[in-house]
């Protein structure tokens, strides 16, 4: 079994919309807790402690989104005090904190998306939507480091001219302005020679033959087809309103029923998947079986 | 998309989906969709992201223009990592006037998801993408009197920074109240009013400094390798 981030990008991917997507799709608190622990522990065991800036932004907005949602919101019947006559109820403050948890959620889930999602793997996946595309894609990600290395020199060449003075506002302005400007006509030009080049080599000559990076083994297939049958075992009962909870003008719960629990066991299997993926020493495939 | 053989059906659907079909689904009323709101608009949004990317893929842009979109694009994202300087709405705006619609679009959907890279990917993603792809779309349409009058370029700098606001407060409401509602759109625009501003000053900032030196070397380019 290989790890989470090795398996063919397409099924990584997939498995990591569902999950996203899933969290957006109800407004349940046990469902979006458990998506957002799964998303925020998997982001923690890649991570380590780093970007606390980040953590501190996620999970501050449940909070902020608590307290407002009621300055905007006037359902609800349980009046908790009044601000400016606009009555702040306590219906309005679970719903805000709901929806908060919700975003916080989704931000993980979308943050692990992006982490392992890099750019050479969402090019293999772009390849499908359509192959010039892709290549206007890749080639601006080389020029991007290109250009780096090249408004380097550049910066170099204007300081050792001595066009610069250190710590001038109006001077780095000016400077800036220059650089991006030498920058730009030689990025032009380079970017002719490259199409002129590539047209000499018989680029749009001929059919067009593709390069694969990754492969579909049988692993990525389980993950795959793992992915969609738990996401469609909890969508069934979403869809057929097991979830739903009413929240004005009063809490209503959703009936606890056996569609309740599928939906919610199903997703807790599909967010748990990453996790389970990442600690293949303790867990293996009989296990994760057996779990669900 | 790509399997439409008509080219006017697909240019009809390319354009009533978004700017039809899609305000009209943001104006149903909430009880139709429920608790799926915001899942649907982001949807939607993805959507006509896609159909766009795919409608332009079938004309033929042509190696040279290809490279230079991807030049542009290169560059706009650089130009964000320099200190004061943010300019990918004037790029996409001024690639948009030299090199076509298709370039304008292209360039200024392709400057969001790359910059995102750096800047951090989110649910936000594809409204960024389609409200800086629109803008070079809009950009390419009108061409013709943008180029001509110095003034009309700016007046659409200025509106073209409050259209993106404007567009990202949808999001922003959706996001966080689960619906969309006037009340809560009023007051996500009232609170982004600041940065509404610095948006649409910016822009028009960038568009004078940068419209008459990048204008004058893409006009080079144009001419001199006939593009």
């Amino acid at each position: 079994m290989r790890s989470f981030e090795t398996m063919n990008p397409a099924a990584v991917s997939v498995q990591l919309l569902l999950a996203a997507c899933i969290t957006l799709f109800c407004l349940e608190p046990s469902l979006l807790l458990i998506s957002l622990l799964c998303g925020l522990s998997y982001f923690v065991l890649r991570n380590g402690g780093g970007s606390r800036g980040f953590h501190l932004a996620a999970l501050g907005i449940p909070a902020l989104f608590a307290v407002l949602n009621p300055l905007w919101n006037q359902h609800g019947v349980t009046v908790l005090f009044f601000l400016n006559d606009r009555a702040y109820t306590l219906e309005a403050l679970c719903y805000g904190a709901v929806t908060g948890v919700r975003l916080a959620a989704v931000l993980y889930w979308f943050r692990n998306f992006s982490d392992l999602m890099t750019s050479e793997k969402l090019f293999y996946l772009f390849r499908f939507l359509s192959p010039k595309l892709a290549l206007i894609f890749t080639v601006a990600l080389r020029n991007i480091t290109l250009f780096r290395v090249q408004m380097h020199k550049i910066q170099e060449t204007q300081r050792a001219a001595g066009l610069y003075r250190e710590g001038h506002l109006i001077d780095d302005l000016r400077g800036g302005l220059r650089v991006f400007s030498i920058l730009l006509t030689w990025a032009l030009e380079n970017g002719i020679i490259t199409a002129s080049s590539m047209s000499a080599r018989g680029y749009g000559s001929g059919r067009r033959t593709s390069c694969t990076f990754y492969r579909w083994t049988r692993g990525d297939v389980i993950l795959l087809l793992l992915s969609l049958a738990l996401s469609a075992a909890s969508l069934v009962p979403i869809a057929y309103g097991a979830l739903k909870r009413e929240y004005y003008p009063v809490s209503v719960p959703p009936h606890y029923g056996a569609g309740y629990f599928l939906a919610v066991g199903a997703y807790t299997a599909l967010a748990l998947l990453p996790l389970i993926y990442a600690g293949k020493e303790a867990l293996t495939w009989h296990s994760l079986r057996s779990e669900i | 998309m790509l399997l439409i053989r008509s080219e006017r059906l697909r240019r009809t659907l390319q354009f009533v989906l978004p700017f039809a079909v899609m305000p009209a689904v943001l104006l149903l009323p909430k009880e139709t969709m429920g608790q799926y709101y915001a899942f649907i608009s982001f949807v939607m949004v993805l959507c006509a992201l896609l159909l766009f990317l795919a409608g332009f893929d079938r004309r033929e842009l042509g190696t040279r223009r290809m490279i230079l979109v991807s030049v542009m694009t290169a560059l706009s994202v650089v130009g964000r990592l320099l200190p004061v300087i943010k300019p990918i709405t004037a790029l996409t705006v001024l690639s948009a006037l030299y090199l076509g619609k298709e370039a304008g679009f292209l360039v200024g959907a392709l400057s969001a998801v790359l910059s995102n890279f750096i800047m951090g990917h989110g649910p936000w993603t594809p409204f960024q993408m389609l409200a800086w792809g629109l803008i070079g779309l809009f950009a390419g349409i009108l061409s013709k009197p943008l180029l001509r009058s110095r003034l009309l370029l700016y007046g659409y700098g200025l509106l073209s920074g409050a259209a993106y606001s404007l567009l990202l407060d949808v999001w922003t409401t959706v996001w966080t109240y689960g619906e969309f509602t006037l009340d809560a759109y009023a007051a996500a625009i009232s609170t982004a009013l600041p940065y509404t501003i610095l948006y649409a000053v910016s822009n028009v900032l960038f568009l004078a400094l940068f419209a008459k030196p990048i204008g004058d070397k893409l006009h080079r380019i144009e001419v001199k390798y006939g593009l």
